[in-house]
């Protein structure tokens, strides 16, 4: 655990709505979200990987928009929306995901939760990336196993595929799925 | 990598943040995204005992428009400036650099104001604020206001211009000049990095250019493009890449269609 119990931090009372449900937490200042999500929530499907921001590894949504848990504070997100890969969903997470296992973008599958949050991102933010576009996008996401080729094809198909389902639908998209 | 325990104290207000910098002094760092403090934090570079949260101060995220300036709170995040969410007073050139700054993950929390009190002058904000002369406005519960121009702001290797006792509250940024254009130009070596080197050039009506590097020093550096012996000691390759950004900036500066 993080915790020191022997801190003399009184910890601070936090609320936070994590993919979609709510809960009241007493947490050390020094707790980061990533450590809060994983080991009190034991939501674990958020990875750390360098925990000082730059791997990406991490990155889930708060207010819909990416962020680096692990150097976000869990207290100061009191009040805020959390989402992680455990609670993606709606037709851009659908696409997104079906796009990775359809142009192999993963393999090891450590960095795969935070590529998604961030391809997530990319999708709903700027659905006519270009491939140029996504590389840059993704600078600060760091894959070692699959040299990026297939992510990169993986989140140009999903905006493809969505093109298509939200012009069939007729509808905007949002991020997770929620209006 | 955890950080060493401290106190979390959130502010609600401008003013509950300073008190609280007044009763701790030195021991008190401010947070407002902390995409730069926490990485510290996390690595136990930096060991304050209390940590005073201004990320919720939504007075800090006001921008005020005058006639020959605006005034950004301290809070406004690089993304608001890359999405154009808040307006640009230099004509583009702030949505330009802050589409650059980091990755979109830190542009979503880091802060305009905690970029400036960082006082890195590899990262965008000091460098173009000093070249824009802005004014860094700076305050304190014991005395008050004052305006520290963007030019003196950063003092030194992660120095800045500030008291313990003072926050950044803002920043005045004086509207472009009529017929003035702007070329910004950095190098790193991957996207997102802190620059190797990073030039922002004014070019006024009159044909006349400011020059102002980065990561060329602790500190913003006004050079003389005419005479690039002058700047720092460094070696072969960084004063080649200086060189570099600087004509870069220079040409799209004098490429560019005036306001």
């Amino acid at each position: 655990m993080t915790d020191d119990d022997t801190a003399p931090d009184p910890g601070t009372a936090l609320r936070v709505r994590v993919n979609g449900a709510v809960h009241e937490l007493q947490v050390p200042g020094r707790l980061s979200l990533a450590d809060a999500l994983r080991e009190r929530l034991h939501l674990t499907g958020t990875h750390l990987g360098c925990e000082h921001g730059v791997c990406g590894a991490c990155t889930v949504l708060v207010d819909d928009r990416p962020v680096r848990s692990c150097i976000t504070l869990a207290a100061a997100c009191d009040g805020s929306d959390v989402v992680t890969v455990e609670g993606l969903a709606g037709p851009v997470a659908d696409a997104v995901r079906e796009a990775f296992a359809a142009e192999h973008g993963l393999q090891c599958g450590f960095c795969t939760s935070g590529m998604l949050m961030t391809a997530v991102d990319v999708v709903t933010r700027r659905p006519d990336a270009t491939p140029d576009d996504i590389r840059h996008e993704l600078g600060g996401n760091l894959c070692r196993c699959t040299g990026y080729v297939n992510i990169v094809r993986a989140i140009t198909r999903a905006a493809a595929d969505l093109g298509t389902i939200t012009a069939d639908a007729g509808t905007a998209v949002t991020i997770g799925g929620r209006a | 990598m955890k950080p060493a325990p401290f106190t979390y104290r959130r502010a609600e207000s401008t003013d509950e943040a300073l008190a609280l910098l007044a009763e701790h002094g030195d021991d008190a760092k401010l947070m407002s995204g902390g995409q730069s403090l926490v990485p510290l934090l996390n690595m136990r570079l930096a060991q304050p005992a209390v940590v005073v949260d201004i990320g919720r101060v939504a007075e800090l995220a006001d921008v005020t428009e005058a006639p020959d300036r605006i005034r950004y709170g301290a809070g406004v995040v690089h993304s608001w400036f890359e999405d154009a969410l808040v307006p640009d007073a230099a004509d583009g050139l702030l949505r330009a650099v802050a589409g650059g700054i980091g990755y979109r993950a830190i542009r979503n929390r880091g802060t305009l104001g905690g970029s400036l009190a960082h006082a890195d002058s590899s990262a965008e904000w000091p460098v173009v604020m000093a070249a824009l002369g802005a004014g860094v406005v700076v305050r304190s519960a014991e005395r008050g206001e004052r305006v520290v121009p963007a030019t003196e702001f950063v003092q030194g290797f992660f120095t800045n211009a500030l008291d313990d006792d003072e926050a950044v509250v803002a920043v005045d940024v004086p509207r472009l000049a009529p017929g003035s254009r702007w070329g910004f130009a950095k190098s790193a070596r991957k996207p997102g990095e802190f620059a190797e080197s990073l030039a922002v050039a004014i070019v006024a009506a009159d044909g006349r250019a400011e020059v102002w590097l980065g990561a060329a020093a602790s500190v913003p550096l006004r050079v003389d493009p005419d005479d690039l012996a002058a700047l720092p000691d460094g070696d072969a390759y960084e004063r080649h890449l200086h060189g570099v950004t600087i004509a870069r900036a220079l040409d799209q500066a004098r490429q560019r269609e005036a306001a």
